[in-house]
């Protein structure tokens, strides 16, 4: 398999990992 | 007899999750019936966990397990790329608009998108918004509907033999009863028990083609130089595993955009962030939600290329012609009860969760913001009306399901890039733009339908290297701008010092 075709597979997984350090840095106000 | 020693397991498994449904939408019957708040947007009062699952289920459908997954077969296993920018968009949509819909929407007591454009634009031109964005909700999810009750109902044929007719029947009443009775308690709380069956089915069919074939590497070998004809009739040697080989990224990158960008801006996927409970259920949704939706598209995107790796070339050959027929394929030929009953309890939750999703939008879209809007009416008329509208027009996706037009699934895609070009830049101007105005919004929705169809009709297949733009492309910019130019050009319409402090607290 080329690394273009399991790029996207790694990358949802990278993606997640990343948001997932960002909301957690984040002030957050609903009300 | 010999029927249900057949089916057996796959009957009880179907049974038990429909009473399941049934048993939510009736216990919730009592709390949502106490008002418009509760029964539109559940008072705002739900866990982040559910709301988190239920983001999830409704994004992900039938079209999703059974289409985008057979897709592959065709696309090879680069078509993931189709699940990055989905999850891409998804990550967007919970950052950007998440927390601030949930602030603005609750100080504007807003329980709709259409009334959000209302209320946070402020004024007759804002009513004509509210009432052309609801008349686009109903057109545009018609189809959506019946495409999802087709794929339900085909799999009830292909699994238990049961008449399409009647199969999509049971699908859309037991859909709407429960959604009729508990409102949107019954839709959330549904949508998380079918966001978890989705969520386990995404990865139990993904082991399915690898327990077949005897393991990662022999499974691998099989699908890395296959003599499997392409729909040309081509060989596809190592297509299924090379970069755009079998399709190209541009293709990709156009479907890939109009699924998406649907969570940036379809109604039903928005009117989630109304009902987090508080701010520690954003923070958890917030990271959860692209997890969930991330790890399934993992799972699916690149499941019908692995199918490959179970087939034959005279079966391979019959299923290039019609990739919705992958999964089932895959199930028959591993031909485990158990399994087959599990998997088709997860499509079935696939299908049930976005059904009862666009359902409640439509009925509240009809009543509140068209009805209501053109002749006021009691408080207390609103519940009972949202419910026959919802019924009446269950009635109607059903009849158009019997009697599909051509097509359903272009057309799906094409209400996708509507909602993404006509819906966002109103939605995001409003939520970040105090100097946006309700000119802005009008224009810049009028423009993003435009767009779409000029592009699509016009140009997108008249011109040489340009069927690969998908109109979302073009519609989406084009309508960005005009919001932001024409908002620029009518400052002076922009709502008063006052509202603008209402709609953006002083925290914000």
């Amino acid at each position: 398999m080329d690394f273009l075709t399991l790029l996207p597979y790694i990358g949802i997984i990278v993606l997640v990992v990343i948001n997932a350090l960002l909301v957690l840095r984040r002030d957050i106000t609903v009300d | 007899m010999a029927y249900f020693q057949e089916h057996y397991v796959t009957l009880l498994l179907t049974i038990f999750y429909v009473l399941g449904c049934l048993y939510i939408g009736w216990y919730f019957k009592k709390k949502a019936n106490q008002g418009v708040e509760g029964y539109y947007v559940a008072k705002r009062e739900i866990p982040g966990w559910v709301i988190s699952l239920a983001f999830f289920s409704t994004s992900a459908s039938t079209n999703t397990y059974i289409g985008q997954a057979g897709k592959s077969f065709e696309y090879g296993l680069s078509w993931a790329w189709m699940g990055f920018i989905w999850t891409f968009f998804c990550i967007i949509s919970w950052q950007l608009l998440g927390p601030r819909m949930r602030f603005q929407t609750a100080r504007l007591k807003s329980f709709t998108i259409p009334d959000y454009f209302h209320l946070r634009y402020k004024s007759t031109l804002a009513k004509s918004i509210r009432v052309l964005s609801a008349l686009i909700i109903l057109f545009a999810t018609l189809w959506y509907m019946v495409g999802i009750a087709k794929g339900c109902a085909h799999v009830l044929t292909s699994v238990l033999d049961i008449p399409y007719e009647y199969g999509a029947f049971a699908i859309i009443a037991i859909t709407c009863a429960y959604t009729i009775w508990g409102g949107m308690y019954s839709v959330l709380w549904t949508d998380a028990i079918q966001g978890i069956i989705m969520f386990g089915v995404a990865i139990l069919m993904l082991a399915i083609p690898f327990f077949y074939a005897g393991g990662v590497d022999n499974l691998m070998e099989s699908i890395s130089q296959t003599n499997h004809l392409t729909k040309k009739g081509i060989p596809m040697k190592s297509g299924l595993v090379t970069f755009g080989e079998l399709v190209s990224f541009l293709y990709i990158l156009g479907i890939g955009l109009a699924v998406g960008m649907k969570q940036i801006s379809e109604p039903k996927n928005l009117i989630r962030f109304y009902s987090v409970n508080n701010a520690k259920s954003m923070r958890f949704a917030m990271i959860w939600t692209p997890v969930f939706l991330g790890i399934s598209l993992v799972c699916v995107m690149g499941l019908g290329a692995l199918v490959h790796g179970m087939a034959s070339a005279e079966e391979a050959a019959y299923l290039i012609k019609d990739t919705d027929e992958v999964v089932g394929f895959m199930l028959d030929k591993f031909d485990n009860k158990l399994v087959s009953g599990i998997c088709v309890a997860g499509l079935f939750a696939a299908g049930m969760s976005s059904l009862a999703s666009v359902i409640i939008i439509i009925g509240t879209a009809f009543v509140k913001d068209i009805w209501h809007v053109v002749k006021p009416m009691k408080e207390t008329k609103i519940i009972p009306r949202t419910k026959w509208f919802m019924g009446f027009y269950c009635v109607l996706v059903y009849l158009l399901t019997l009697f599909p037009m051509a097509g359903i699934v272009e057309l799906t895609a094409f209400a996708g890039a509507v909602f993404a070009a006509s819906f966002f830049p109103a939605i995001f101007g409003g939520l970040y733009l105090k100097w946006g105005t309700d000119l802005g919004a009008m224009t810049s929705m009028i423009m993003g339908m435009v767009v779409n169809v000029v592009w699509r009709f016009a140009f997108r297949f008249n011109i040489e290297g340009w069927e690969d733009i998908h109109e979302i492309i073009p519609a989406f910019a084009i309508s960005m701008l005009t919001y932001i130019v024409v908002s620029l050009l009518s400052k002076k319409r922009k709502p008063d010092g006052e509202h603008l402090k209402v709609v953006f607290g002083s925290s914000l």
